[in-house]
């Protein structure tokens, strides 16, 4: 997309002009028409979630499966309800803004649509910069939005320029009285710092997530739905999203240990990966597993205290791989699609990502707050395994951390529309 | 020392031996590597242990590529040798991080390690086969016994370098002022040297030429071994803009000076190709009782040629450590050899979870 300064203010003036025109519409008529286009997405035979599943893979870096997945939890989460909750806790909160400039960042569609949604409920003009990581659900999800309400989507445009194109930043800032910025520090610093001064900017940066799961609910009847929970929230977007846990504690002394847990949880993994395969990964990506992969494969050989899972298959040097050649020997350096280390020490340590998670066993629940204690500025969300009134207390503890939620385990990728003003 | 070590350390002498111009042939190179590697499987246990996970055993070994590769970071958790550890005569640290433990290479014999160094470095630094007056930029062994690259320039100076060769970092810090002293006798006196270091300790030297204003014109003849990297200091130059300042301060121009790819954990050392070709390359050629493959993470085969992958090193001077190495940087291979690319470390994440590299851990 070619973008000019020009073309920048002509969408201000455009999409300011258009806010102007609904102003006098209830907010019930805004809740009608964003929910209705969520449950256009949703419909299995959508044409919007056919075109994601074409145009997002190659951006995103994902499989066209986990877009799939990715259009469920997006416009899965936008309801009348979630919409009108939403809108409630923005009342308290925010002056309407007249104009609201969007920063997107990364490949994890729901913040970027949910932004969106709040500028519209607010009945704000909205410029969207685009993530160069992700330019297709937002674009496709304004352009769905115009068949149900074409002078609803008329309050926003969308663009795509680089970083580096500062004038088109400041075009858009220029106007702006509310800026919503995603990104890591650095980012969100420097828009920060070019806003006009009376704008409300919020910053939203790069955060760390893990899960607990407490002796209760380590039972072996409870097993195969805690895993399948577990690997959902580790597995989700590849892990990449602030939401996905880096690690799980597991309490000891539960019918099943944290050891059987890891194990099984591989198990679960793998049955995932069937499902939706992780997306593909630049060399620096697969670099990073294979490295952390070769560090715990070559300990666990000798060092009881770490166990390793990999999908990885083939490992025996003599097999023959069907193309008439010796398949490659095995050695740590063939792919996987995920990996599962258990290690003793439960001193934090965070996954290079791409489905890569830790299981660390753990004395007791609170230990956790000693071990998390130095990200506290860090943290978002903790997923508990079970939810009930230990936990809960529990959750009061983990806030004083830094945790900004605490969610049953398998939901944690399933944070309530309304959440996007608590994050 | 039994018959098979002994016989195995004379064959790969006997190959440093025959020097750098021709290369080992495949079959040559292929029978020693699958001798070390059973002699290794039977002496390493944390190495035997591996190869036994990966079902990767001498017997099952037919090509030397299949040799299992020992992951650099294996040397911080486990002493990695086929001899008892208390009779190692020198060991070799990795510069850690003060969080980080250091990975620790322990020796047998150093003869295996100082024969590798010399017609390597000679090979592609010496070409002209000057005796050159050192100047190194690192502190000697004596002062940084645990340092593989103060040992290296140790056994250089005295090997090649004329006795008023010195090495330039005393207690930990860069001595600038006898060495600006030096650099303007020799301009003077039309001598030229031979500047060896680590990167960062020469731009620490140019920062203080910049700041005192000084600029050298060195003789026709000298050179520069650049070595080291920035890896996780504050400041970066990258290696062309590195190479301008040598041209800039001292003189040197692009085409005379060479990097240096070795580390903690191996005894050969790779160079680029400059000086034997006249004309800046960021060309390696492996020494003949090496190989180097550049491995694809993403398929876990070798890499195309021209693509990116993970520098794997099969090191036959490493006998009684671990021959096959798993580095943690990135290369690609060209025309019969390969160029360093840095560490892999640091991959952009695509979505909004903060990783390792954030976290600084």
């Amino acid at each position: 997309m070619n973008t000019s300064v020009e073309l920048v203010e002509e969408a201000a003036k455009r999409t300011l002009k258009a806010s102007d025109r609904i102003q006098h519409r209830g907010t019930d008529a805004i809740i009608r028409a964003l929910a209705q286009t969520a449950r256009d997405w949703l419909k299995p035979d959508s044409v919007w979630r056919k075109r994601a599943s074409k145009e997002a893979p190659a951006v995103t870096g994902f499989s066209k499966e986990m877009v799939y997945e990715a259009v469920d939890l997006t416009f899965g989460a936008i309801t009348e309800e979630s919409l009108r909750e939403l809108l409630e806790g923005l009342r308290k909160e925010v002056a309407e803004p007249r104009l609201t400039a969007h920063f997107l960042a990364g490949n994890v569609p729901p913040p970027g649509i949910a932004s969106i949604c709040v500028g519209l409920l607010l009945k704000s003009a909205n410029l969207v910069k685009l993530s160069s990581r992700d330019p297709v659900f937002p674009t496709l999800f304004v352009e769905s939005l115009r068949q149900v309400d074409p002078e609803l989507a008329g309050c926003i445009a969308v663009f795509d320029w680089r970083r580096e194109e500062i004038a088109l930043t400041q075009a858009a800032l220029a106007e702006a009285d509310a800026v919503v910025a995603y990104g890591d520090d650095d980012t969100i610093e420097s828009l920060r710092r070019m806003c006009q001064p009376k704008a409300h900017f919020l910053g939203y940066g790069h955060k760390l997530s893990f899960a607990m799961v407490a002796r209760e609910a380590l039972t072996k009847t409870n097993l195969p739905q805690l895993v399948e929970a577990a690997a959902f929230d580790a597995s989700v977007y590849d892990q990449q999203g602030c939401l996905s846990p880096h690690a799980f504690y597991v309490e000891e002394s539960g019918e099943v240990s944290p050891r059987e847990f890891a194990a099984a949880l591989a198990k679960a993994m793998a049955a995932y990966q069937a499902r939706v395969p992780r997306g593909r990964l630049t060399v620096e990506e697969a670099a990073q597993i294979a490295k952390l992969r070769g560090a715990y494969e070559f300990r666990s050989a000798t060092d009881t205290n770490v166990l390793i899972w990999a999908s990885s298959v083939g490992l025996c040097a003599c097999e023959n791989d069907g193309a008439g050649e010796t398949a490659q020997a095995g050695t740590p350096m063939l792919p996987t699609n995920w990996l599962v280390v258990f290690e003793e020490d439960p001193m934090f340590t965070a996954s290079c990502l791409n489905r890569v998670i830790f299981v660390k066993p753990i004395r007791q629940l609170e230990s956790v707050l000693q071990l998390m204690q130095r990200f506290a500025s860090n943290l978002s969300t903790v997923g508990v395994a079970p939810m009930n009134e230990h936990t809960t207390a529990f959750a009061k503890e983990l806030a004083k951390v830094g945790v900004n939620r605490v969610c049953p385990l398998g939901q944690m990728q399933r944070p309530p529309l309304s959440w996007q003003l608590d994050r | 020392m039994n018959k098979t070590a002994l016989d195995l350390q004379q064959r790969v002498l006997a190959l440093i031996a025959r020097g750098v111009t021709q290369s080992s042939s495949h079959d040559e190179f292929n029978e020693l590597a699958q001798a070390i590697f059973a002699f290794q499987y039977e002496r390493c246990a944390p190495y035997r242990a591996y190869c036994d996970r990966l079902r990767l055993t001498p017997q099952m070994v037919e090509h030397w590529e299949q040799i299992p590769a020992v992951p650099t970071s294996a040397f911080k958790d486990f002493a990695l040798t086929c001899f008892p550890v208390d009779e190692a005569v020198a060991e070799f640290h990795t510069s850690g991080t003060t969080r980080e433990k250091s990975g620790k290479h322990f020796f047998h014999t150093l003869e295996l390690y100082n024969a590798a160094i010399k017609p390597n470095f000679a090979a592609h630094l010496l070409p002209d086969q000057a005796r050159l007056r050192m100047l190194i930029l690192t502190p000697s062994p004596q002062e940084a016994p645990h340092s593989s690259l103060s040992h290296m320039m140790g056994v250089v100076t005295k090997e090649f370098g004329t006795t008023d060769s010195n090495f330039f970092v005393k207690g930990g810090t860069l001595c600038l002022e006898p060495l600006v002293k030096t650099l303007r006798e020799t301009e003077k006196a039309r001598q030229p040297v031979f500047l060896l270091g680590t990167a960062f300790a020469s731009v620490h030297l140019f920062d203080h030429l910049a700041q005192q204003n000084l600029r050298f014109n060195l003789t026709d003849g000298s050179r520069v071994m650049e070595t080291g990297g920035f890896k996780g200091r504050s400041r970066e130059v990258s290696k062309k803009e590195l190479y301008q300042m040598f041209d800039t301060f001292l003189g040197i121009p692009p085409m005379r000076v060479a990097n240096e790819y070795g580390m903690t954990e191996l005894s050969t050392q790779f160079y680029d190709q400059t000086l034997l070709a006249g004309v800046q390359t960021d060309r390696k050629v492996a020494p003949p009782w090496s190989r180097v493959l550049i491995i694809d993470p993403n398929t876990g085969k070798e890499a195309k040629e021209g693509e990116r992958g993970l520098i794997r090193i099969y090191d036959l001077a490493n006998l009684w450590s671990a021959m096959c190495i798993q580095t943690e940087d990135l290369g690609v291979a060209i025309s019969n050899g390969f160029e360093v690319l840095g560490r892999a470390a640091g991959a952009e994440v695509r979505g909004c979870s903060l990783n390792a590299e954030e976290l600084r851990m």
